[in-house]
C-alpha cells in the first residue's frame, strides 16, 4: 500500500467513527431524516465560508455550516410545532429551500474557484491526501485528517462526558427533564454535533455518503443487541469496515470511493437484516414456525390428557382426531418422543409425568400470563418468550 | 392534624398553542398524603403534573416544593411518567432503566457506581423485578414495565412521588402490588399524587383526591368531597358512585 492509500482509508476510518456516534443516537431518536436535512442544508454556510476565507478547510467554514445546520433543526422545529404539518413534511420543506440558497450562490459567484455542487454532495476521497497541511514548512499529513480527527477527538470526549444525559433524554425526555438534565440542551448539543461531523466530513466523502454513514451502520447494530454501548461499539465496528472495504471495492472496480462504500454499508445491512440472530428475517420466520408446532404440541397434549379413551390416542387415527396432516402429526409425535413428554405402547400413545407437568405449567401460563412461573420453560420453547 | 404543605400551586395557568389546558389552578396538598387526579380526558391531569415538574413552562401562576422552586427542590421529587410515553424497544436493560433513577442525584457527567446499582437492586427487589434485572425492557409484559417504572422512582428516595397512570394496561396482581407499595410509601409519610381514572378504586386506594376539568373543580379527603355533586362537575354526567367507608 502506497502512503496515500493509508491515507485515504485511514480518513475514511475516522469520517466513520465520527458519524457512527452521533448517527446511533439519531436512530435512537427516530431522527434520522434529520441527518439527510442537515447535509444539504450546510450548502449555503459553506458556500458564504468559503466566500469570505477562500479556502474550504477554515474553521470559520465549518463553524457558518454548523450553525446553518442549527437553522436547518430550528426552522423545522418551528414549522413543525404549528401544527399545520408533520415533522416529515416541514424537513421536506426547509433542507431543499437553504439548499437552493447555497446553489444559487455558487453559481452566481464561484464559477471559477475550486467549489462545485458535485463537489459538496459526494466529495472526492480519493483527492484528500493531495490536500497536505504544512506546519512550519513541514508536512504532518493531509487536512482533511486533521479536521476529521480534531472532529472525533471532540465527539468522543463529548460522549464520555455525557453519556448518562444522551441516554436518558433519549429514552425518556420527561423524566430527564424532571430531574434537571434538560432534554433542549442534550438535543441541541447532539444537532451540533452532527452538524460539525457533517461539515467535517463533507469534503472528504460528500455530503451524501454522510447521512449513509450516520444512519446505516446504526441501523445494522440496531437489529444485533439491546445494549447501547455495545450498539455504539457495533455501529463504528460497521462503520471501520465498510470504510475500508468500500475502499478496496472502488479499488478493484476503479470507481469512486463514496459510492462504494455507501454500498458496502447497504450489504452489511442487508446481510444483518436476513441473517442476525434474533431480529432478523429467517430468525423470526423460524421462530414462527417453532411456535406453530409448539401450537401443535401443546394441542396434542391436551388432547391426551383430556382423553383416557384408547381409539383417541392410538398412533394411526391422531390425524383423524386432531384434524392434522399426516406430515404435521408426524412432526408433533417425534417433537414429543424427543422431549420424553410421551410414550408410546402398543400404537397407543400416553403421557408421561413430564409430559403432564408441561400441559399443566403450559396451560396456567396462557390462562394467568404469569412470566415468572415458566422461566425454565423460555430456554427449550419459542411459545413462552413472547 | 397534617399541617405541613408539601406542594402549593397558585394561579397555575398552561396553554398549548394560546389554548388553555390548565386554567387558574389553586392547589394545596399537604403532606404525607395519597392523592389521585381525576378527570375526563383533556383535562389537563398529565399537564398539571409536567407544569408543576418544570418539564412544561406554564404561561402564569407559580408553584413550590415544601415553599421553595421546584429547581431547588429537585432532590425531594421522583417522576414516573405514562409508560406509554418512551420507547420501550430502546436498547437497555430493567436494571439500567432503574439506574437513570439515581442520575439526579449525580447531576451533569458523574457516572453511576456501585453505590447507585445497589440502590437500583434494592428498589427491583421491593417491586418483585430482582428475576427480571438484566432482561431487555420491551421483553417485559406491559405491568413488569411499570413496575420497572416504579422501581426507578423508589430509587430516587424522594419525599414526593408524581405518577402518569401508572395503572394503565397492567394486571390485576400488578395492580394490588403497586398500590401496596403506594400506601407504604404514605406510610413513611412521603407525598403520592397519582393521575387515575378509574374512579371505582379511588375510595379505596386514596384519601386526598382532586377533581379537574382545566379548571380545579375540588381538592379535598376522599371522604368529604368524592361525591355525585363533584363527579357531576367534573365529567358533566351523573356518576353513581357508593363510597365505602
Amino acid at each position: 500500500m502506497s502512503s496515500a492509500q493509508i491515507e485515504i482509508q485511514l480518513i475514511a476510518s475516522l469520517v466513520a467513527i465520527a458519524c457512527a456516534i452521533p448517527g446511533t443516537f439519531l436512530v435512537l431518536r427516530k431522527m434520522a431524516m434529520i441527518s439527510d436535512a442537515i447535509s444539504h442544508s450546510i450548502l449555503p454556510g459553506i458556500v458564504i465560508g468559503f466566500f469570505i476565507t477562500q479556502d474550504l478547510n477554515s474553521p470559520l467554514l465549518i463553524f457558518l455550516a454548523a450553525i446553518t445546520g442549527i437553522i436547518t433543526v430550528v426552522l423545522v422545529e418551528y414549522i413543525q410545532k404549528t401544527g399545520l404539518v408533520k415533522e416529515d413534511t416541514a424537513i421536506g420543506l426547509v433542507f431543499p429551500i437553504l439548499f437552493s440558497i447555497g446553489v444559487i450562490l455558487i453559481a452566481k459567484n464561484a464559477n471559477d474557484v475550486h467549489l462545485d455542487v458535485d463537489a459538496v454532495l459526494l466529495g472526492e476521497l480519493a483527492f484528500a491526501p493531495f490536500n497536505r497541511l504544512l506546519i512550519a514548512g513541514v508536512d504532518v499529513g493531509p487536512k482533511s485528517l486533521w479536521i476529521i480527527g480534531c472532529i472525533l477527538l471532540i465527539t468522543i470526549g463529548l460522549l464520555f462526558a455525557f453519556f448518562k444525559e444522551l441516554k436518558i433524554s433519549t429514552f425518556d425526555a420527561g423524566l430527564a427533564a424532571s430531574l434537571g438534565f434538560s432534554p433542549a440542551v442534550i438535543h441541541y448539543g447532539l444537532m451540533t454535533v452532527s452538524s460539525v461531523t457533517t461539515v467535517g466530513a463533507f469534503d472528504a466523502v460528500g455530503a451524501i455518503l454522510v447521512v449513509a454513514l450516520m444512519i446505516a451502520p446504526a441501523a445494522t447494530a440496531y437489529l444485533l443487541t439491546t445494549n447501547l454501548k455495545r450498539m455504539l461499539v457495533y455501529a463504528i465496528c460497521f462503520g471501520v469496515f465498510s470504510a475500508i472495504s468500500g475502499y478496496w471495492l472502488a479499488h478493484w472496480l476503479d470507481a469512486s470511493i463514496a459510492g462504494s462504500i455507501t454500498t458496502m454499508l447497504g450489504l452489511l445491512f442487508l446481510m444483518v437484516y436476513l441473517f442476525a440472530p434474533n431480529k432478523g428475517v429467517i430468525a423470526v420466520l423460524y421462530r414462527e414456525k417453532q411456535q406453530r408446532t409448539e401450537v401443535s404440541l401443546l394441542t396434542f397434549l391436551l388432547h391426551l390428557r383430556n382423553h383416557s379413551e384408547e381409539e383417541e390416542r392410538h398412533v394411526n387415527h391422531l390425524n383423524e382426531h386432531i384434524n392434522w396432516q399426516k406430515v404435521r402429526s408426524k412432526t408433533v409425535l417425534e417433537l414429543a418422543l424427543k422431549n420424553n413428554m410421551i410414550v408410546i405402547d402398543n400404537h397407543i400413545v400416553s403421557l408421561t409425568e413430564k409430559g403432564k407437568d408441561f400441559t399443566s405449567q403450559a396451560l396456567d401460563y396462557i390462562i394467568t400470563n404469569e412470566d415468572s412461573k415458566i422461566e425454565h420453560m423460555k430456554d427449550d420453547f419459542f411459545l413462552f418468550r413472547g | 392534624m397534617k399541617s405541613n404543605i408539601a406542594i402549593k400551586v397558585d394561579d397555575l395557568t398552561v396553554a398549548y398553542n394560546y389554548k388553555p389546558v390548565l386554567w387558574d389552578i389553586d392547589l394545596e396538598i399537604p403532606e404525607g398524603v395519597l392523592m389521585a387526579i381525576v378527570g375526563p380526558n383533556g383535562a389537563g391531569k398529565s399537564t398539571l403534573i409536567k407544569s408543576i415538574l418544570g418539564i412544561l413552562n406554564p404561561i402564569a401562576g407559580s408553584v413550590s416544593i415544601y415553599g421553595k422552586s421546584y429547581e431547588k427542590q429537585r432532590a425531594l421529587v421522583a417522576y414516573v411518567p405514562q409508560k406509554g410515553s418512551v420507547d420501550w424497544d430502546f436498547p437497555t436493560t430493567a436494571l439500567d432503566v432503574v439506574m437513570m433513577g439515581t442520575y439526579g442525584n449525580l447531576g451533569w457527567i458523574k457516572r453511576p457506581g456501585q453505590k447507585e446499582k445497589k440502590k437500583a437492586l434494592e428498589a427491583l427487589e421491593k417491586v418483585g423485578m430482582l428475576p427480571f434485572k438484566n432482561r431487555q425492557i420491551s421483553q417485559l409484559s406491559g405491568g413488569q414495565q411499570q413496575r420497572i417504572f416504579l422501581a426507578r422512582a423508589l430509587v430516587q428516595d424522594a419525599s414526593i412521588y408524581f405518577m402518569d397512570e401508572p395503572f394503565q394496561g397492567v394486571d390485576a396482581t400488578t395492580e394490588i402490588a403497586i398500590i401496596n407499595i403506594l400506601k407504604e410509601l404514605r406510610k413513611a409519610n412521603k407525598t403520592v399524587i397519582v393521575v387515575h381514572h378509574d374512579l371505582q378504586t379511588v375510595p379505596e386506594y386514596f384519601d386526598w383526591v382532586t377533581f379537574l376539568n382545566v379548571k380545579k373543580i375540588a381538592t379535598g379527603p376522599v371522604k368529604d368531597i368524592f361525591n355525585d355533586d363533584n363527579l357531576t362537575k367534573t365529567y358533566g354526567i351523573n356518576y353513581k358512585v357508593s363510597i365505602q367507608e
